[in-house]
């Protein structure tokens, strides 16, 4: 079992997974489509290209840091001011980190993280205006997808978990192994990401949750402060 | 002096009224004793605070020198069949506090400093603490003269955490009311016994009918010294 890791952390991120019109809306998780993508340009695959090698790639996401919705409302003018863009609503996870997992052919995986070290294409959270900050792979690793969204270290800021509870409960989002129960389908298994038509079929996905214990959490009997309890019956 | 802890419920109407308002509360509370000597004392006073150990559950701590008599307010914005209020003596604890002992610590309280608006103006007046590093200074500032001082963490920052900080406005009578209020959490050394005791019976900082300067300690686990 082989796992590309990646961080995914940037001040802001947008993943959009049934964006229309005007409204462009995010996901709170990065989408596998997105995650595909941002792969493909850093091996340089153009949109017109197939998708190929990277269709069967098994992908899984933990909310490190979940991050705060921001919403960008778009008053674009042409160049002289007279004629109005459409107003839009474009939507932002800001200050937020995810620990995405991806699995699947170790000679691809290799190929995929030495092609993130030197991208041909920008990488971007999902969105052209959101860069990512550090690197974002983490390396390839012998381990099961998982055991890696399970077992690798939090990787919030020391801020946000200096905030956090002593055990924090992350949600993981991955995609389901078939004939497991209780799994959900988005319209985010890519296809195509050719300009003339995009195409994306459907994607079970599971959600869980993992306890990860935080020693940065600050101690200060926040939550059972009980002056009563000193005071007897 | 008397503890008291009284759970509102935040369902009723009545209950809504006084969380909005420090001021209708500070008037509930008021009206909880039938001697004013029971609610105020030359050497300490009621203070009150408002706490939120959960999300939609609301407790309002009182620091009393007399016993009060809470019974309008679990009308009107309590459960008045199941549960009132719990009043205990604060009195006992009150006596065994001395130096060296170690306690968790919770306090609401309005961080402000005096001064002039402009160099021209003729009257000084309060200005509350609205960045996170100055409301700790502020504690920190004022622990020595209240008899105790905040502990020191593993990494050598003080033992506090501020929480629910914010600017409250409300109307006393016609006339708006603003005030910053912050509540920090901690574990502090009591240093002095004798102004330890009066801090927490008449309470620590401005705005005190407004829910701000009630201290209490619970225990601090892994620090049970000398009680």
């Amino acid at each position: 079992m082989t796992v590309l890791v990646l961080r995914l952390a940037g001040p802001l991120q947008s993943w959009g997974s049934s964006s229309r019109f005007a409204r462009r809306g995010t996901d709170i998780a990065p989408t596998k489509s997105g995650v595909i993508g941002m792969l493909a340009a850093a091996k340089g695959i153009r949109r017109t290209e197939p998708l190929t090698e990277l269709l069967g790639l098994k992908f899984g996401v933990r909310l490190d840091q979940p991050g705060q919705i921001l919403r960008d409302f778009q008053t674009a003018r042409s160049l002289d001011g007279r004629a109005s863009a459409p107003l839009t609503y474009r939507f932002y996870l800001s200050d937020a980190i995810f620990l995405a997992g991806v699995h699947g052919d170790p000679a691809l995986l290799h190929d995929l993280a030495e092609a993130l070290k030197r991208p041909r294409y920008p990488l971007y959270l999902g969105r052209r205006s959101c860069p990512p900050a550090g690197p974002v792979s983490l390396g390839v690793h012998d381990i099961t997808l998982d055991d890696a969204l399970d077992s690798w270290p939090w990787l919030a800021s020391e801020r946000f978990r200096r905030r956090a509870a002593p055990t924090v409960r992350l949600e993981v989002v991955r995609d389901a192994r078939p004939g497991e129960p209780s799994a959900e389908t988005l319209p985010d298994e890519p296809v195509s990401f050719d300009p003339a038509h995009r195409q994306h079929t459907w994607r079970s996905v599971l959600r869980r949750h993992v306890d990860v214990p935080n020693d940065l959490a600050e101690r200060a009997g926040v939550t059972d402060h009980d002056p009563l309890s000193l005071l007897g019956g | 002096m008397f503890l008291t802890r009284f759970p509102i419920n935040p369902a009723r109407r009545g209950a809504r009224k006084l969380l909005a308002s420090p001021q209708a509360m500070h008037a509930a509370v008021r009206a909880g004793f039938a001697d004013p000597a029971d609610y105020q004392r030359p050497d300490s006073r009621t203070l009150w605070r408002l706490d939120t150990p959960a999300p939609a559950t609301v407790h309002l701590y009182l620091i009393s020198p007399g016993r009060p008599d809470l019974t309008h307010l679990v009308e009107q914005a309590g459960w008045p069949t199941t549960a009132t209020w719990d009043t205990r003596a604060y009195d006992p604890l009150l006596a065994t506090l001395r130096p060296g002992q170690r306690w968790a610590f919770r306090l609401t309280a309005n961080p402000v400093h005096s001064g002039r608006k402009t160099p021209d103006t003729k009257e000084t007046q309060r200005f509350g603490y609205l960045r996170a590093e100055e409301q700790e200074q502020w504690l920190l500032q004022r622990a020595a003269r209240c008899g105790f001082t905040v502990a020191t963490q593993q990494d050598g920052r003080p033992n506090l955490r501020l929480h629910q900080r914010q600017t409250q406005s409300f109307k006393r009578g016609t006339q708006p009311v603003t005030l910053t209020t912050v509540t920090y959490d901690g574990v502090l050394d009591v240093t002095d016994g004798q102004a330890f005791r009066t801090a927490l019976t008449s309470g620590i900082g401005h705005a005190k009918a407004y829910g701000c300067g009630l201290l209490t300690l619970a225990p601090a686990d892994g620090a049970a010294t000398g009680r």
